[in-house]
């Protein structure tokens, strides 16, 4: 049982590699941004910020997840 | 695998600090024990930064209102000019919320990895959105917003209602708690020096970032409210 909530847990945490992905796509495109428009460098900081930050709430919601399957299912 | 899910519960679990002997006794939870002790520090360091302010500016005037017209700029260029009314609170909750997430740094658990202290300032964004967007649009204008662009996005406008919240109250929480976590394991393997480089990381950057994510992402809301 300890192991398959081991491997569920995992299974749950795989949800980073979506926001690791989508953060990694969004930081190039923003760096290409601002080597195209070194001007506009604020307002694409911005965007990227949040951005990464809708992005990066899918890796926590996995998370979240994976510490109630660890502390709810014993 | 027993011991880890013990400790993580014990941790999640936040401690009584004391109780106030009212009727039978209200238990008070460290972590609002910990978030008022910031509410006055935050009041006595305001109380001591503004009194006797001069028309010409000591330092210390000099420091604390750059700090503020900083406040104001990086809020005024996200709000507009009709924003300018929810920044005293919007900074209040950056000055909330990044020092909650600082405190790990003292030793003190941040209270922001408790769920109820982030749902309440969750919810307190939400109502302040849709005041704002009721005081700029009146009740009407603020119902017919809900089936912009067309009618039938209806339902899903209404459900951001409730979506919004849980969002922010989750990001915050889930990050500060797996910062947490992880400084606690890496606590247990090794107890001297190598947490140091891991805390700048997930106590000083990751609770700035979530701080300043927070109060970005209210501001934006209020922003597409009042539009």
């Amino acid at each position: 049982m300890g192991t398959l909530i081991a491997i569920g847990a995992g299974i749950a945490v795989l949800t980073g590699v979506g926001a690791g992905i989508g953060i990694g796509i969004a930081t190039g495109k923003a760096s290409e941004a601002i080597a195209r428009q070194p001007e506009a460098k604020g307002d694409i900081n911005k965007a990227l910020l949040l951005g990464c930050a809708l992005a990066e709430a899918t890796a926590i919601y996995g998370f979240v997840i994976a510490v109630l399957v660890i502390l709810f299912l014993k | 695998m027993d011991g880890l899910s013990e400790k993580l519960m014990e941790e999640l679990n936040s401690a009584t600090a004391f109780t106030i002997p009212i009727g039978n006794g209200v238990p008070i939870s460290m972590s609002l024990a910990v978030s008022w002790g910031i509410m006055l520090l935050l009041v006595v360091a305001s109380i001591w930064f503004t009194h006797n302010m001069k028309l010409v500016p000591s330092r210390k005037q000099a420091a604390v209102e750059m700090a503020v017209e900083w406040i104001y700029k990086f809020f005024t260029d996200l709000l507009g000019e009709e924003g300018k009314r929810y920044i005293p609170y919007l900074g209040t909750v950056l000055l909330y919320i990044g020092l909650s997430n600082l405190c790990g740094l003292v030793g003190i658990t941040p209270p922001t990895k408790e769920l109820n202290i982030t749902a309440g300032l969750a919810i307190m964004s939400i109502v302040l959105i849709e005041a704002a967007g009721i005081r700029a649009k009146g009740a009407k204008g603020w119902l017919k917003s809900f089936a912009e662009p067309v009618a039938f996005v209806a339902p899903i406008n209404v459900l951001e209602i409730f979506i919004r919240p849980l969002s922010l109250c989750m990001r915050l929480f889930g990050n500060i708690l797996g910062g947490f976590v992880v400084m606690e394991l890496i606590k247990l393997v090794a107890p001297v020096l190598v947490p140091l480089p891991f805390s700048f990381y997930f106590d000083i950057f990751d609770g700035c970032i979530q701080a300043y994510v927070f109060v970005f992402l209210t501001s934006l809301f209020i922003k597409e409210a009042i539009e």
